[in-house]
């Protein structure tokens, strides 16, 4: 990336969202790869640089998963009732805002569970699941795909229960602001990673099939559902 | 069972089992004292952990983050006696007394009640029941120990709860066990070979003795004597010394006998010399009698045709007892008959004149005579010459043959000194061969026993006086001689 981009390229992770976009805002950051719901909320002061595309399409589903036994008493939202729920991230599309919406449309409140948590990640997610520290969790579908092709235990003891619609693939964005310059080379280089070897091998290993050119467009869907569980919010 | 094993064995199994007893013995007391000491380290461990527990753990119960906790206790509970047997865990309860966390989730299921239920047959206390920290007890050993976490008002956050199985506070005997066994291992990899060489040196001298034993009687002792093992033990120098002294007394021995059966095979040559020589005599004697009858009454044709019957009859009992004497030979045996008996007390009657001895006769055959004519020839003129010596001068002997269907016997009595029946079978079965008198006698003898017969000497008691000795001799009657039979010494 560094020689595609002209500039010394370093990646940083954290565990939440929200520890991602304090970096970013606070300057320390020029680029990030956020959830489609944040963009939404913070969508005046991003910028939208690429949507990726998975198998092919900039859109993704969330899922609802268990312990994978064919035992297990949860088949869907209604049967959450007086269970644990793991979430992933409070700024998470598929890791909360589509649980919320989901019970919702179950006729469950928060207090209607025994217990709700963030796990901090969706890959802790399944590992909530797979432990029985939980007995559902709402997963990034993209990430919970990744992890079973990637062999991860987790994602092989824990089984999916219920495909969200799909919603946009979790952007790249930059913040409002950044130099022009920087972003348009970064841009250039993710659009055009599939065109070579390395860039193709990086696809490979990250699950992704290429990246696609800004449409905030695809992220409405994401906003309508973040207003109808948090008018205030969005 | 053990002592019937060789020295061999016996030593390196028994090095064997004395490690193995000791190392028993040493695992044992190894043991109570190891677990005594185990019980207070787990205590100390678990105590430590809930403390760290509670320190960390407070801000997490203060934030209620499931996932941190979860993950600090999968940590902690590492650090627990027995985790990896799944006989330890560790949690953190809610100010409610329900699991906010647990390291097993799968058997600490999340927002469960903790507090105040039964929990792996330990009755945990309700929430107010614990301000201290404090541990509960169950019957089969296993504990529990629950902490309060407070925060800094001193309101109650949460608590610590770790619970520790009856099995982690079981003595691991295996572990306990293992550096006496990996000894014992080793100590018996360098003994074992030790005693074994050990007991095959020292059994090598003894077991080489026993086969030298074992082979008197068998091999020639100056063969022997060669594989005696040379010892330097003095209580082996003996036992070596006490065979070797065997083995020559024994070697002396063999010399002896083999000398004594030269001597005895030449003193059998030198008695059937004798016997020959005997057996010829006396006939020949009874033929020059004939020789010189017919001298004085050769003008006689009666007298002249006897006298020539006799001499051939002489002459046919001399080659037939040459002849008998060879084993090789097959001789055409006829059976007795009177004339044969006439034969006889004509042939005795010239010593009995000579002897002045009155010789007299009886016959009670009541069967046809089937007997060998030869040797019962022998028998009568043998028996009839030695009791005619026997009674002496003036003295009388008398000779009886019968016969019916089952034996034929001949009785020869006189009037001389008594013969016992030991002295007879003693001179009968002599073979000093310093007994000619007894030639005539064994001959006798040897026949009887051939021809299953018997002889010995009747008791005074049984006789008419004046006789005092008489001879007995039978053999079956109606049987045809073989001549093929062998004789028995």
């Amino acid at each position: 990336m560094t020689a595609r981009v002209g500039y010394p390229v370093v990646f940083v992770a954290r565990e939440t969202y929200r520890s991602v976009l304090d970096l970013l805002f606070s300057d320390q950051l020029d680029a990030a790869w956020i959830c489609g719901y944040p963009y939404t909320l913070y969508r005046s002061r991003l910028n939208l640089i690429s949507t990726p595309l998975y198998r092919g399409r900039p859109v993704y589903q969330a899922y609802l998963i268990n312990n994978g036994r064919p035992e297990s008493p949860i088949r869907g939202w209604v049967d959450l009732k007086g269970r644990v729920l793991a979430y992933a991230d409070p700024l998470s599309n598929s890791g909360w805002l589509v649980a919320q919406s989901q019970l919702r449309s179950a006729g469950l409140g928060a207090r209607d569970l025994r217990r709700g948590f963030f796990a901090r990640g969706h890959r802790n997610v399944a590992e909530a699941v797979a432990s029985g520290l939980a007995h559902a969790g709402c997963i990034d579908g993209y990430v919970w795909e990744t992890m079973r092709r990637q062999g991860m235990a987790a994602a092989h003891q824990t089984g999916v229960i219920w495909r969200s619609p799909w919603y946009g693939f979790p952007p790249l964005v930059s913040r409002l602001g950044a130099s022009d310059g920087l972003i348009a080379r970064l841009t250039e280089a993710l659009l055009g990673m599939h065109r070579d070897d390395q860039g193709q091998a990086l696809l490979d290993a990250l699950n992704l099939s290429g990246f696609a050119a800004p449409n905030p467009a695809l992220y409405e869907s994401i906003a309508a559902m973040a207003r109808a569980v948090q008018p205030a919010s969005v | 069972m053990l002592r019937r094993l060789p020295y061999r064995i016996q030593i390196p199994l028994g090095l064997a089992l004395a490690v193995a007893l000791s190392a028993f013995l040493v695992s044992v007391v190894t043991a109570h004292l190891t677990a005594a000491r185990v019980h207070a380290d787990i205590m100390s461990t678990v105590e430590r952990v809930v403390a760290m527990l509670g320190e960390q753990g407070r801000p997490l119960l203060a934030q209620d983050d499931t996932w941190q906790a979860y993950t600090l206790l999968r940590s902690a509970a590492t650090l627990l006696p027995a985790h990896h047997l799944g006989a330890s865990r560790a949690a953190l309860l809610d100010a409610h007394g329900r699991y906010l966390a647990g390291s097993e989730p799968k058997i600490q299921p999340t927002g469960e009640q903790a507090l105040g239920t039964l929990s792996h047959g330990r009755l945990l206390p309700t929430p107010s029941d614990v301000t201290q920290p404090r541990t509960v007890t169950a019957q089969d050993g296993s504990l529990s120990w629950l902490q309060p976490v407070r925060s800094d008002d001193d309101e109650v956050l949460g608590f610590v709860l770790a619970e520790v199985d009856a099995l982690a506070f079981a003595p691991n005997w295996w572990t306990l066990s293992r550096p006496a066994l990996i000894g014992m291992a080793l100590s018996l990899a360098v003994l074992v070979p030790i005693g074994w060489r050990l007991g095959r040196r020292m059994t090598q001298p003894i077991a080489q003795i026993a086969r030298c034993i074992a082979a008197i009687g068998g091999d020639d002792p100056r063969a022997v004597r060669p594989r005696l093992p040379r010892v330097s033990d003095p209580e082996l120098q003996r036992i070596t010394g006490a065979v070797d002294r065997l083995l020559l007394e024994l070697q002396a021995r063999q010399a002896a006998a083999q000398r004594a059966l030269a001597v005895e095979r030449l003193a059998a040559v030198g008695r059937i010399t004798a016997a020959v020589a005997h057996e010829i005599n006396n006939p020949l004697a009874g033929l020059i009698t004939v020789t010189q009858t017919l001298r004085l009454h050769s003008e006689d044709p009666t007298q002249r045709g006897r006298c020539i019957d006799l001499l051939e009859r002489g002459l046919q009992q001399i080659r037939t007892m040459t002849t008998a004497l060879l084993p090789q030979a097959r001789v055409e045996e006829r059976c007795l008959n009177e004339q044969d008996f006439d034969d006889v007390l004509t042939l005795a009657t010239p010593q009995a004149e000579q002897h002045q001895v009155e010789l007299s006769s009886t016959r009670e055959l009541n069967a046809r005579l089937c007997a060998p004519a030869t040797v019962l020839r022998q028998v009568m003129l043998n028996l009839l010459l030695n009791a005619i010596k026997a009674a002496g001068p003036n003295g009388r002997v008398s000779a009886c043959l019968s016969a019916d269907t089952s034996k034929l016997c001949f009785f020869c009595c006189n009037t001389g000194q008594h013969l016992s029946n030991q002295a007879l079978a003693s001179r009968a079965t002599s073979t000093a061969g310093d007994d000619p008198q007894g030639f005539g006698l064994w001959i006798c003898h040897e026949i009887a026993v051939r021809f299953n017969g018997q002889f010995y000497s009747v008791s005074p008691d049984e006789l008419s006086p004046p006789f005092v000795t008489g001879l007995f001799f039978s053999i079956p009657n109606q049987r045809r001689h073989d001549p093929q039979a062998p004789v028995t010494d």
